[in-house]
């Protein structure tokens, strides 16, 4: 490998990292050619946001009947399915398309004995305290209406006050003798954005684990088996995959992505940032706007030193110290709002990763 | 057309606007139904059934009566099955377990011992007194004046998956000896919860409570308590290396704080040696594939498949528990009289040590075969069904004792029980033994061996190689003493299969143990050779040992007939080695990308699947996308993109034949500026989606702020 002295060391960093990649795989594809095409995004002549955004909400769907025939397709698995289930396996579904209504059409005929819960892994924050509490809720109802008669007082303290560890005992007791009263999770994309940290994914595989529990889950991403170690693939989830392609458009699973083509990223970033900087206190949006005009007062420059944008705030009342200042400067970097640059004469300064348009906008938005 | 599209409506996209359950990060589906009740049957097999063999489930719409009643005799098809599996995987799950125990005991015992003997050590030292010992959490007095006994079990498992079972037996052993145990593994050593991780699991395991102020005086009370006192305290940490270190030294640290002080330095460790993985993996073998515990069976390439996938995927036993539990579940939900199988291992269990069937049971059972019912098989063919059955046992039993006679002579050479097993249960191999073999088999049971002819063939199984004729070689050339503990451990083996066992004890007869060496027996052998002279005698152990290699080699040619080659096996033996691969090895990264390239081939749509190598306007948009970026290099030029996207979908092949429907842009489209920016703006929304999906599917990284106009590639090549 060799070693660059060049200006840009993030792009050299990223080059690096995907050159070694790059050179095995395309060497016979591209003839030792590496030229790329520098044709910019906004050559296409992009049409405006809302109109695309009209169009995405009116696309003309192919194959529907095919798409059809392919789920129906599907229905005849299904009592091998609930046999699986049965015997405790867990079910893994892969495959090209969105498989929400596949799963979901399982769920309401087949598994009309069982109680179902659905969790929806394609949203970015889920909760699985609440998950499981809701889990045990559903299961001390079960058990209750089985034992009218019989005396038993299952839940002396309520679930939600209780550990992770006492629901997932409780879930997974031996309070019923009863091997097929179980209660069915049904997980969407088990690799999607809520729920792809290692500790939610140990809280699953501990879920899945347990005897009243049967778990369905979807995978989109071709990398989600690295998501599990063996003991949660074994012994845990206990996976049964399936290929089911459907070809069905991800409608619901795809609403939180950006779209590629509106307005390139800058308003994506812009619109994030928005969102984090009203999140944020008056005085710290104050700050930040105080950086952002002197960026967009002064385009040649490349940042701004701290001691200049702590003379403003001092001036503004809006940082008593520069510790104030300081933590303000935390919580923009952490969220990549802000970024400092090493300034041609040696001092440090700050700028806004953003272009000059893109900063108006923001500026735009915060001040309604 | 408008039915079709609604119908697809409700399927493809449930309802056609977001509903507020999508946006819920969870929410009730729906609760048990109530008429869970009545589904049960009444009692295993008292009704009469018809059952239906096709594969597929029938048409959920409009169903006539016989439909129905099908459909119930599905339902109670499966509910048997379904107990069946309970009952056999039962079987299997607790034999498995009893022989890991039982490999594991001495180690235990070595352990528990190990454990009386610290406890002694520290308990002679004595106690501290009651405040000392129930100081808060944290107290670090005279820190290096401390010791923990500990002992370390080394397992020599590729994975620690493997030793989780061990961990717990273990715990269940010292506590029923005694012990307060706790397991612990690297889940309560994390460095989030740090130490009150640690002891909320203790307390949790010792006092039954969950507390949240953990601390470890109120352990220590717990312990000074009357009833607990005077007991070893265990912990039992499942997988150390995988614990954040500074929490598991913090942990040790406080829990020396609860011995006395006068005790000497550090850890005091112990090592203590588990039996060898390929030792439990051919335990395992031998009670489950080959003397067939339960009665459930695999094929040759099923077997094949497991030992690769066991040698290759994972080395784990308990990866290759699993597989053999998702091929028993996928047998016993696709073969409908698998059921069978139950049946029998209840009526075996019920009998207890009787080995046999009861006719009319089958016959209960077979009665519900549909090809009986349809052919009206007379009663004695329900009973040759019974005998057929009791011909399969016979024979599978002649064949497990003659797989473990192999093995026991394996072990010489070190050979390995799932190999054998492979080659043992290869139908092929059977069928060319049996047809090189033209000597008709000897069927006089009471002078079967040592005929001359059985010797001068030569062995046929010695021709062939592979492990069995390695093993008819070694039994040649075997010392005699090793021969002689051979032929001890076959008359051990084969004493249930009488037919062999008397083989074994006429070639035993031939021999007899004398001054610490192996010699023929004087009253066979003596009238040939009068004289003994060593290089007699050296000729005379040859002999028998030849005699051992024919019977070997003869016991291979009566009896080692694979389950394959024997009718009705597909009640009890799983073959389908493809749904065990698919439902076991999810291939997500290739079959994703498999899906999108030949998208064709699965939605088998008429519009595309003449298309070969060009692109179709009627094509799903991100399969045009994916087979498009095939084209470029890990980076992928946006506006390239979707140029060749634009082109795609807009001109249709110039074969022209395959002009399609489906494609949005007619050819008499209007040129306004109004529609073609409409047009536009579909393309630009329909490239938009693709790219997301492509990016759900991982196949996909999205444009970096310093490459604003690429993405990337992600996979390349399938």
């Amino acid at each position: 490998m060799e070693i660059n002295n060049g200006v840009e060391d993030e792009e050299l960093e990223e080059e690096e990292e995907f050159g070694f990649s790059r050179n095995y795989f395309l060497a016979k594809e591209l003839g030792g050619s590496g030229k790329k095409s520098t044709r910019k995004l906004s050559d296409i002549g992009l049409v405006d946001e809302q109109e695309l955004r009209a169009a995405a909400s009116n696309i003309e769907p192919k194959h529907e009947k095919e798409i059809v025939a392919l789920m129906n397709s599907y229905k005849s698995m299904y009592p091998k399915w609930v046999f699986e289930l049965r015997c405790g396996f867990g079910l893994l579904m892969y495959g090209f398309g969105s498989k929400k209504s596949l799963i979901e059409d399982f769920a309401s005929t087949a598994l009309t004995e069982y109680s179902v819960v659905v969790i929806n892994g394609y949203l970015q924050t889920i909760n699985v305290k609440q998950v499981v509490i809701s889990l045990a809720e559903l299961l001390a109802d079960q058990l209750r209406t089985k034992r009218a008669n019989t005396s038993g007082n299952l839940s002396k303290q309520p679930f939600n006050s209780r550990s992770m560890d006492d629901l997932l005992a409780f879930l997974n007791g031996s309070q019923t003798e009863d091997k097929d009263c179980f209660i069915c999770i049904v997980v969407h994309n088990i690799d999607g954005p809520g729920l792809r940290d290692p500790e939610t994914q140990q809280y699953l595989s501990q879920i899945a684990a347990c005897s009243c529990i049967r778990i369905i889950a979807s995978i989109d991403h071709v990398n989600s088996a690295l998501l599990w170690d063996k003991k949660m693939v074994h012994t845990q989830f206990n996976w049964c995959w399936y290929h089911v392609p459907t070809f069905a458009p991800y409608r619901i699973e795809g609403m939180f992505f950006p779209m590629i083509l509106a307005h390139g990223s800058t308003a994506q970033t812009a619109k994030t940032a928005a969102i984090v900087l009203q999140s944020l206190t008056p005085n710290a949006q104050s700050v930040f706007r105080g950086l952002a005009e002197h960026q967009l007062s002064h385009p040649d420059e490349e940042g701004m030193p701290i001691n200049d944008l702590y003379a403003i705030c001092r001036e503004r009342f809006l940082v008593s110290s520069q510790v104030t200042l300081n933590s303000h400067l935390t919580e923009f970097k952490d969220h990549e709002l802000v970024k400092t640059r090493r300034h041609s004469d040696g001092q440090d300064c700050l700028y806004i990763p953003l272009t000059a348009e893109a900063l108006k906008k923001l500026l735009a938005e915060i001040s309604q | 057309m408008a039915i079709a599209s609604a119908a697809a409506e409700s399927l493809t996209q449930g309802t056609p606007e977001t509903t507020e359950n999508d946006l819920q990060p969870f929410f009730v589906f729906h609760k048990a139904s109530s008429r869970k009740s009545d589904k049960k049957p009444t009692g295993t097999g008292k009704t009469r059934r018809r059952i239906d063999l096709s594969p597929s489930s029938p048409n959920k719409t409009e169903k006539s009566e016989p439909d129905k009643a099908g459909e119930r005799d599905e339902h109670c098809n499966e509910h048997l099955r379904t107990e069946a599996f309970e009952l056999v995987w039962s079987k299997i799950n607790s034999t498995i377990k009893d022989i890991l125990r039982g490999i594991n005991t001495s180690v235990f015992n070595e352990i528990h011992h190990w454990v009386l003997e610290s406890f002694n050590a520290t308990e002679s030292l004595g106690t501290p007194g009651f405040t000392e010992a129930t100081r808060s959490f944290p107290i670090v007095t005279d820190a290096t004046s401390k010791l923990l006994f500990t002992g370390m079990v080394l397992t020599g498992n590729m994975e620690f998956v493997d030793d989780l079972l061990t961990f717990e037996d273990l715990g269940l052993f010292l506590r029923s000896n005694g012990c307060h145990v706790a397991n612990l593994s690297s889940l309560d050593f994390s460095a989030k919860s740090g130490i009150g991780g640690c002891l909320r699991g203790l307390l949790r395991q010792f006092l039954k409570a969950t507390l949240y102020e953990a601390d470890i005086s109120i352990l220590a009370s717990w312990y000074r308590e009357q009833e607990n006192h005077n007991t070893p305290v265990v912990v039992i940490i499942d997988d150390m290396e995988r614990c954040c270190g500074s929490v598991l030294s913090d942990f040790i640290l406080m829990l020396r704080n609860l011995l006395p002080s006068n005790v000497l330095q550090h850890l005091c460790p112990f090592k203590f040696i588990l039996g060898s993985p390929a030792e439990r993996m051919d335990a395992v073998v031998e009670a489950v594939l080959v003397k067939q515990c339960s009665g459930f069976s695999v094929g040759h390439k099923v077997a094949v498949f497991l030992k690769n996938y066991f040698l290759n995927q994972d080395g784990t036993l308990t990866s290759f528990i699993r597989a053999l539990k998702i091929a028993c579940a996928q047998h016993f939900s696709m073969e409908p009289l698998s059921f069978i199988l139950g049946g029998l291992l209840v009526e075996e269990k019920q009998k207890g040590e009787k080995n046999g069937l009861q006719p009319e049971l089958v016959l209960k059972y077979t009665s519900q075969l549909p090809s009986y019912a349809r052919n009206q098989m007379a009663e004695q063919n329900g009973k040759s069904l019974v005998h057929r059955f009791s011909e399969l046992r016979r024979l599978h039993k002649c064949w497990s004792t003659v797989v473990l006679c192999l093995y026991e002579a394996g072990k010489y050479n070190k050979i390995r029980l799932l190999d054998l097993l492979c080659e043992a249960l290869n139908p092929d191999l059977y069928t060319s033994r049996a047809s090189n073999d033209h000597v008709v088999l000897e069927k006089d049971v009471g002078v079967p061996m040592a005929t001359d002819r059985c010797i001068r063939r030569k062995y046929s199984t010695l021709r062939k190689g592979g492990f069995v004729g390695q093993i008819v070689r070694k039994v040649r050339d075997l010392p005699a003493l090793m021969l002689y503990q051979l032929l001890k451990s076959w008359e051990k083996t084969t004493v249930d299969v009488l037919e062999i066992h008397e083989k074994v004890k006429d070639l035993q007869s031939l021999l007899r143990f004398e001054d610490g060496k192996l010699r023929p027996n004087v009253d066979d052998i003596s009238k040939k050779h009068s004289s003994r002279s060593p290089l007699n005698m050296e000729k005379e152990s040859k002999e028998v040992n030849e005699k051992a290699a024919a019977l070997i080699d003869c016991l291979v040619r009566d009896y080692l007939r694979p389950i394959e080659c024997i009718p009705l096996h597909e009640i009890f033996c799983f073959k389908n080695v493809e749904k065990l691969q698919l439902a076991l090895i999810g291939d997500p990264r290739r079959r994703i990308q498999v899906d999108l390239l030949e998208f064709h081939k699965i939605l088998r749509c008429g519009c595309c699947s003449k298309s070969g190598n060009v692109l179709l306007p009627s094509m799903h948009d991100t399969s045009i996308m994916y087979t498009l970026a095939q084209e470029h290099g890990d980076l992928i030029n946006l506006h390239d993109w979707f140029q060749s996207f634009k082109t795609v979908v807009l001109h249709p092949s110039s074969k022209g034949k395959h002009k399609s429907k489906q494609s949005p842009y007619p050819k008499k489209r209007k040129d306004t500026h109004d529609s073609e920016n409409k047009g536009e703006a579909s393309i630009q929304a329909r490239f938009c989606r693709a790219v997301t999906e492509l990016q759900i599917t991982g196949l996909l990284r999205m444009p970096s702020r310093r490459r604003p106009d690429c993405v990337q590639r992600v996979a390349f090549g399938l």
